[in-house]
C-alpha cells in the first residue's frame, strides 16, 4: 500500500507542486521570523555581555528610591576588594542642532564617559572625552543631525544655557533603547554632573581587586547598608539587561507570528482544497483499490501518508527559505543601518521543531476531511464510465450551523461595540469576527451561486460565450470554489479592515487636529522638561505679538495641583482665543470660576453652578465654581480653565507651554514662517511646528505602518492566489475532455484561454467582495472600539483597488492552467479517459 | 482499390463532393516506433450522402475522421472540405472552419454538463456569434423530439437523449457536413436505432451530409454508402448496405 501511494505521489508530482508551495511559504515565513528574532536576540546577548563582561558588581537604584550619590561611592571604594568604582550620570543635556533648535522631539540624554578598566562605552570613531570642553555622540545622533569628530557643538545644562564644546569622538549606544531613542552626549564624569544637573547616579559599576563576584557583592550590599539599592554581580547585570532589551524582540516575534499564523491559515484551506479535488478525480483509481482489496482504513492511510508526505517535503523546503528570508532580513537590516553590528543568522532546533511541526500538522489536520472522503467510495464505482457531476445542495444543517455562528458573531460583534472603548471592546470585536468568519466558511458554498451571479454580470456580458461558460462554471463545485475564494476573502478582509481603521483614523485625528488647532503655528518647547512652569520665556509671545505677518497670539500655560482628591493639571490662557463650551456659559468665568472639561465633569459628576475644589501649594485649598463644560479632547485646552488673574495668585508667574500662532490673512506660508522662525531664533528650546507638518507627519506614520502591514498580508494573498491557480489547474485537469469538446465545436484557443481567466476573475471576485464587506464591517467595529466619536470613512479608492486588484491577481493565476488546457490537443483529449 | 470521387453516389443530382481526402498519410512518433496510421487514403463524401466507414480496430478508421474534421494534422497528402483546402490551415483558422462548416457527434462526453439541452444545441451558433436559424432549430427540435426535454440538463436525460441533443446541436448550424465517431458506441440498441434513424432523416430530409466511423454493421446498414479501411488503407465499399452484407465484408477483411 505504501509503495502504491508513494507511485501515485511520483505521478501527480506537479499536481502537488503549487500545494506544497503553499506550505512551503508559510512554514517558511514562520521559520524566518525566528531566525531573524533569534539571530537579533543572539546579538542582543552578546553585545550585553561584552558590555557587562567588564564589571564585577554593579548598583542599580531601586525603583521608587532615590539613586545612590557620592556618599554611596565613596563608601563603595573604601570597600575592602574593590579595585576601582565609578558611578555613571545620566540625564537631560539638550544638543543643539545645526539649525540653532534643539534636536529632536525630547532633549538628548547626557551621560558620563567612563574610560579604564570600567570603560563600557563603544567608542566607534576618534576618542572617548578626557576634558571639560570634550564631548562625544553617538552615532545616529551625529549621522542625522550632520556632526562629525571635530566640529564643535552647542549643548544646553539643564537650566537652558548654552555650552560650547568639542566633539571629539562618537560612540555606540548599543542596546540601550533609551539612549538609542532621545540620543546621547558623553561627557567627561565632571562634566556630565555639572551639565545634567544630577546629583545621583544611575549606575555605580564596581571593579573587583581579585575577589570573586559575589563575594565583593555580599563586601558592597554591606558596605551601602540600608539604603535599599540594588547589587549584582556583572553576570546577573547582564542577564537583566538581556531580558529588559529582549522584551522588544518578543513582540515582534509575537507580530510577526500573528501573521504566519494568517498565511497558515490560508494554506491550511488551500491543501484542504487540493486534496479534496485530487480525491474527486481519483474516485475511480480508489475504487479499484478497494475493488483489488484495500480496506477503507488502507485507503484513508494511504491519503494520510500522501499529505504526510508533502508536508515534511515541503517544510523543509521551508526551513531552508525561512533561514533564507532571516538571513536577508538581518543583512537588509545591516545595510539599512538598522542594527549596529553584523549578526549571524542562527537556527535553533527550536526553529527546527515548529517549522517542521507546523507546516506538517497543516498538511495532515487538512488532509483528514479529503481522507475520511476517500474511504466512502464504493468499490463499483471503479466500474463506472464517466464520474457524474453531483448538484451541491444546502442541507439544512449547514444553514441551521452557519445561522448560529452569524447570530452569535453579529451578537459579540454589536456587544463589543457598544463597550467603552479600549483593548477588552476591541478583542470581544476581533472574537465576533472569528465567529462571522466560521459562519461564512460553513455558508460559503450556498452563497458561491448568488455571488457568482454577481460578480459574473459584466464578465458574462463582455466576453460572450467563454464569459458564460467561465461563470457556469465558476459556480460549478459550490464546495470547492467556496473554499478557493474564501483563502483570498482572508487576505482581503483584515486588508479592508485595516484600510478602514487608517482612513477612519486620519479622518479621525483630522478632524480634531482642525478643531483643537485653528492655528497655523505652535510654538512649544520639547517634551520631558516643562515639569516646573512652561519652557518658553513670555518674551517669545511678545515678540510675536509685535511681528505684522501675525494675526493672533495665544499663550497657555499650565501648572499641576490637585483637584478634588486626584492629581491634575490647571490651565490658563491669554490671548484672542473662545472656549467652545456644550454646557453653562462664559458669564461666570471670572476670578473664582473655572471651565472644566467634559471628562472630569462626569468622573466628578459636576455641573455649571457646582462647586470645585482645587489645592495648590501656593494658594492652598481655592473652592471654585464651575462656569462651564467643554468637550474633553476637542477644545486647546486641557484640564480646569481658570482666569490668567486668578492662575498667577495660584501659581505665580510661569513662563508658557505652548504658544499658538495665527498668520494674518493674505500672508503666504513661507512668510509667516519666517516671522515665527525669526522671533523664536533666539530660544533654542523653542520649536515651531506648522499643523500642517504634524498632520504630514502623522499622515506620513499611518501610511507607513499600512504599508507594513499590508506587505506582510501580502504573504496570505499570495497563498491564496496559489490556491486558485491550483484549483483551476486541477479543474482544466478534469475538464480536459470537456475542453477538448468545446474546441472541436469551434472554441478557438483564445477563447478557451479566455473562458479560463474569466472563471479565475470571476474567483477573485467573489473572494473580494466577501472579503470587502465583512473588512468593512469590521474596520467600523474595530474603529469603534478606539473611541466613540471617531468619523468613520471607507476608503472607497483603496477598496476599489483590493477588488479589482483580487480580480488581476485571479487571472494572473490563470496563466499557466489556462496555456496548459489551450496547448492540450483536441483529438488526444478526447480519446483520453 | 480506390474510389474516387467521381464514383456514382447513391442518389441522384448534382454529385459534389462535400469532403475529400487525397494520399492521406499519418505517422504517430519516430524511427522504430514510429506507427503508420495512415498509408495513402483518396476518399472522396458526396454532398447529402450517409457514409459509413469501418474496419477492424486500428485499421486507422478513427485517425482518418480526425484528419477530414481538421482536428489532427496529416503527415503527408492533401484534405478538402467543400473548396477548402484544410492541411496546412493554422489552428485559428481550423477552429474557424470547424465552427462554421463542421458538426461533431461523439461517442460520449458530448455535451457541457453545465448547460441545458437548449444552451448545449445553441452552443456552436453563440460560439461563433452567429444568429439562429430558428425555423431550422424547430425543425430539428422537433426531428428530434426533445421539446419537452429542452430546458434539463444532460444529467437528467438518458444516454440517448444525450446523442440526440449532440445530434441536435450538429444540425443546428447547418454545417457542411457532420463527423459522427462511434455515435452509438454507448447506447443501448433501441436508443442506438432511434439516434441513428434520426441521421438518416437529417440526410433525407434536411440533405445533410453525413460521415460516420462504426464498428456496427447494423449501424453502418443506415448509411447510403459503407468504406472499409485496413491497416491504414482503403480497401473496398459497400453501396446501399445491410447489416450482412456489411458483415460479410468485414470477415472477409479480418481473414
Amino acid at each position: 500500500m505504501i509503495r502504491t501511494t508513494l507511485a501515485g505521489l511520483r505521478a501527480h508530482r506537479l499536481r502537488l507542486l503549487l500545494t506544497a508551495l503553499a506550505i512551503t511559504l508559510g512554514a517558511g515565513f514562520i521559520a524566518g521570523t525566528f531566525v531573524l528574532t533569534d539571530s537579533l536576540q543572539a546579538g542582543v546577548t552578546r553585545q550585553v555581555a561584552a558590555s557587562a563582561d567588564r564589571v564585577d558588581v554593579a548598583v542599580l537604584p531601586r525603583a521608587g528610591h532615590g539613586k545612590p550619590g557620592e556618599a554611596e561611592l565613596a563608601a563603595i571604594r573604601r570597600t575592602a576588594g574593590v579595585a576601582e568604582a565609578h558611578g555613571l550620570v545620566r540625564g537631560p543635556a539638550a544638543l543643539v542642532g545645526k539649525d540653532g533648535k534643539v534636536a529632536g522631539d525630547t532633549p538628548t540624554t547626557g551621560v558620563s564617559v567612563v574610560t579604564g578598566r570600567l570603560g563600557r562605552t563603544a567608542m566607534t570613531t576618534g576618542r572617548a572625552p578626557a576634558a571639560d570642553g570634550e564631548i562625544a555622540l553617538d552615532e545616529n545622533t551625529a549621522r542625522t543631525r550632520g556632526f562629525a569628530a571635530g566640529d564643535t557643538a552647542t549643548v544646553l545644562d539643564s537650566a537652558d544655557r548654552p555650552h560650547t564644546f568639542q566633539v571629539v569622538g562618537l560612540f555606540d549606544v548599543g542596546v540601550d533603547q533609551e539612549l538609542a531613542y532621545t540620543g546621547a552626549v558623553g561627557f567627561t564624569p565632571d562634566a556630565a554632573r555639572r551639565m545634567t544637573g544630577e546629583k545621583g547616579f544611575a549606575e555605580i559599576d564596581v571593579a573587583a581587586a581579585g575577589v570573586p563576584p559575589e563575594r565583593l557583592k555580599a563586601a558592597v550590599t554591606a558596605a551601602l547598608g540600608g539604603a535599599g539599592h540594588r547589587v549584582l554581580t556583572g553576570d546577573e547585570l547582564a542577564a537583566e539587561l538581556a531580558r529588559v532589551n529582549g522584551g522588544n524582540l518578543e513582540f515582534l516575534t509575537l507580530a510577526l507570528l500573528m501573521f504566519g499564523l494568517v498565511a497558515m491559515l490560508v494554506a491550511t484551506l488551500v491543501i484542504y482544497n487540493t486534496f479534496n479535488i485530487l480525491i474527486a478525480q481519483r474516485t475511480r483509481e480508489m475504487a479499484l483499490l478497494r475493488c483489488l482489496g484495500a480496506t477503507r482504513r488502507q485507503v484513508f492511510g494511504s491519503v494520510l501518508l500522501e499529505s504526510l508526505v508533502v508536508g515534511v517535503l515541503s517544510s523543509l523546503a521551508g526551513l531552508a527559505a525561512g533561514y533564507g528570508l532571516g538571513a536577508g532580513a538581518l543583512r537588509a537590516g545591516t545595510a539599512f543601518g538598522l542594527q549596529s553590528a553584523p549578526v549571524d543568522a542562527t537556527l535553533t532546533p527550536r526553529t527546527i521543531a515548529v517549522a517542521l511541526a507546523v507546516g506538517v500538522l497543516v498538511t495532515v489536520a487538512a488532509a483528514l476531511l479529503p481522507a475520511r472522503a476517500a474511504t466512502r467510495v464504493a468499490p463499483i464505482a471503479a466500474l463506472r464510465t464517466q464520474s457524474e457531476e453531483r448538484e451541491f445542495r444546502a442541507g439544512a444543517a449547514r444553514l441551521v450551523i452557519a445561522g448560529l455562528f452569524l447570530l452569535a458573531g453579529a451578537g459579540v460583534t454589536v456587544a463589543g461595540t457598544r463597550m467603552p472603548p479600549g483593548e477588552q471592546a476591541l478583542f470581544v470585536v476581533m472574537g465576533g469576527g472569528v465567529l462571522i468568519f466560521c459562519g461564512v466558511l460553513v455558508l460559503g458554498p450556498v452563497l458561491v451561486r448568488p455571488l457568482s451571479a454577481v460578480a459574473g454580470w459584466a464578465p458574462a456580458r463582455l466576453f460572450g460565450v467563454p464569459g458564460r461558460l467561465a461563470v457556469d462554471n465558476s459556480r460549478r463545485h459550490p464546495k470547492r470554489s467556496a473554499t478557493t475564494t474564501i483563502a483570498l476573502t482572508i487576505g482581503v478582509t483584515l486588508m479592508t479592515t485595516l484600510s478602514v481603521i487608517t482612513a477612519t483614523t486620519r479622518a479621525t485625528y483630522t478632524a480634531q487636529l482642525d478643531e483643537q488647532f485653528p492655528i497655523d503655528y505652535l510654538v512649544s518647547g520639547q517634551f520631558g522638561r516643562a515639569d516646573a512652569g512652561g519652557a518658553l520665556p513670555r518674551e517669545i509671545a511678545a515678540t510675536l505679538r509685535a511681528r505684522p505677518e501675525l494675526a493672533s497670539v495665544t499663550q497657555v500655560r499650565g501648572a499641576e495641583a490637585r483637584i478634588g482628591d486626584a492629581k491634575g493639571r490647571v490651565v490658563t490662557y491669554h490671548g484672542p482665543y473662545t472656549v467652545d463650551l456644550i454646557q453653562g456659559g462664559m458669564r461666570d468665568f471670572t476670578a473664582g470660576g473655572a471651565l472644566i472639561g467634559s471628562n472630569t465633569a462626569d468622573s466628578l459628576k459636576l455641573k455649571p453652578g457646582d462647586t470645585l475644589t482645587v489645592t495648590t501649594a501656593k494658594a492652598g485649598v481655592q473652592r471654585l465654581k464651575v462656569a462651564g463644560v467643554y468637550e474633553s479632547g476637542k477644545a486647546l485646552v486641557s484640564g480646569v480653565v481658570v482666569p490668567e488673574g486668578a492662575f498667577e495668585t495660584y501659581f505665580g508667574r510661569l513662563d508658557d507651554d505652548r504658544v499658538l500662532v495665527g498668520a494674518r490673512d493674505g500672508v503666504t506660508a513661507g512668510d509667516s514662517r519666517k516671522a515665527v522662525e525669526a522671533a523664536v531664533a533666539a530660544y533654542p528650546t523653542a520649536k515651531v511646528v506648522s499643523t500642517t507638518e504634524v498632520r504630514g507627519e502623522f499622515d506620513q506614520a499611518l501610511d507607513t505602518a499600512l504599508a507594513v502591514v499590508t506587505g506582510l498580508l501580502g504573504l496570505a494573498i499570495l497563498i491564496s492566489l496559489i490556491g486558485i491557480a491550483n484549483t483551476l489547474s486541477l479543474s482544466v485537469h478534469e475538464r480536459t475532455r470537456e475542453s477538448a469538446l468545446l474546441r472541436a465545436l469551434g472554441l478557438t484557443r483564445r477563447q478557451l484561454k479566455r473562458m479560463l481567466s474569466v472563471e479565475a476573475l470571476v474567483l477573485g471576485l467573489i473572494g473580494a467582495i466577501v472579503g470587502v464587506v465583512l473588512g468593512t464591517a469590521y474596520g467600523w467595529a474595530a474603529s469603534r472600539t478606539i473611541a466613540t466619536d471617531v468619523l468613520f470613512r471607507l476608503p472607497v479608492g483603496q477598496v476599489a483597488l483590493f477588488v479589482v486588484l483580487s480580480g488581476l491577481a485571479g487571472v494572473l493565476a490563470a496563466v499557466l492552467p489556462a496555456r496548459r488546457a489551450a496547448r492540450a490537443s483536441v483529438v488526444g483529449a478526447l480519446a483520453a479517459d | 482499390m480506390t474510389v474516387t470521387g467521381e464514383a456514382s453516389g447513391p442518389r441522384t443530382g448534382p454529385a459534389t463532393v462535400a469532403v475529400a481526402a487525397q494520399g492521406v498519410t499519418k505517422v504517430y512518433g519516430t524511427g522504430d516506433a514510429a506507427v503508420h496510421a495512415l498509408r495513402g487514403v483518396d476518399v472522396g463524401f458526396h454532398t447529402g450522402a450517409f457514409t459509413a466507414i469501418m474496419g477492424p480496430s486500428g485499421s486507422g478508421k478513427s485517425t482518418l475522421m480526425h484528419c477530414l474534421a481538421g482536428l489532427d494534422t496529416v503527415t503527408s497528402g492533401q484534405v478538402r472540405i467543400g473548396d477548402t483546402e484544410i492541411t496546412g490551415l493554422s489552428d485559428n483558422e481550423l477552429t474557424l472552419l470547424r465552427r462554421d462548416r463542421v458538426g461533431f457527434v461523439f461517442q460520449s462526453f458530448n455535451l457541457l454538463p453545465t448547460l441545458t439541452a437548449e444552451q448545449n444545441i445553441r452552443l456552436p451558433l453563440e460560439i461563433a456569434g452567429r444568429q439562429a436559424d430558428q425555423e431550422l432549430l424547430d425543425r430539428v427540435i422537433r426531428t428530434v423530439g426533445l421539446r419537452d426535454r429542452l430546458g434539463h440538463r444532460p444529467a437528467e436525460l438518458s444516454g440517448g437523449q444525450q446523442q440526440r441533443v449532440a445530434v441536435a446541436r450538429a444540425l443546428a448550424t447547418k454545417p457542411q457536413v457532420i463527423f459522427a465517431d462511434e455515435p452509438t458506441g454507448n447506447l443501448d440498441s433501441r436508443s442506438g436505432a432511434e439516434v441513428l434513424a434520426f441521421l438518416r432523416t437529417s440526410v433525407r430530409e434536411l440533405g445533410q451530409t453525413i460521415v460516420m466511423v462504426t464498428h456496427d454493421p447494423v449501424a453502418a446498414s443506415y448509411a447510403d454508402r459503407v468504406v472499409f479501411l485496413r491497416d491504414g488503407l482503403l480497401v473496398t465499399e459497400v453501396l446501399r448496405p445491410t447489416a450482412q452484407t456489411v458483415l460479410d465484408t468485414l470477415m472477409k477483411l479480418e481473414a
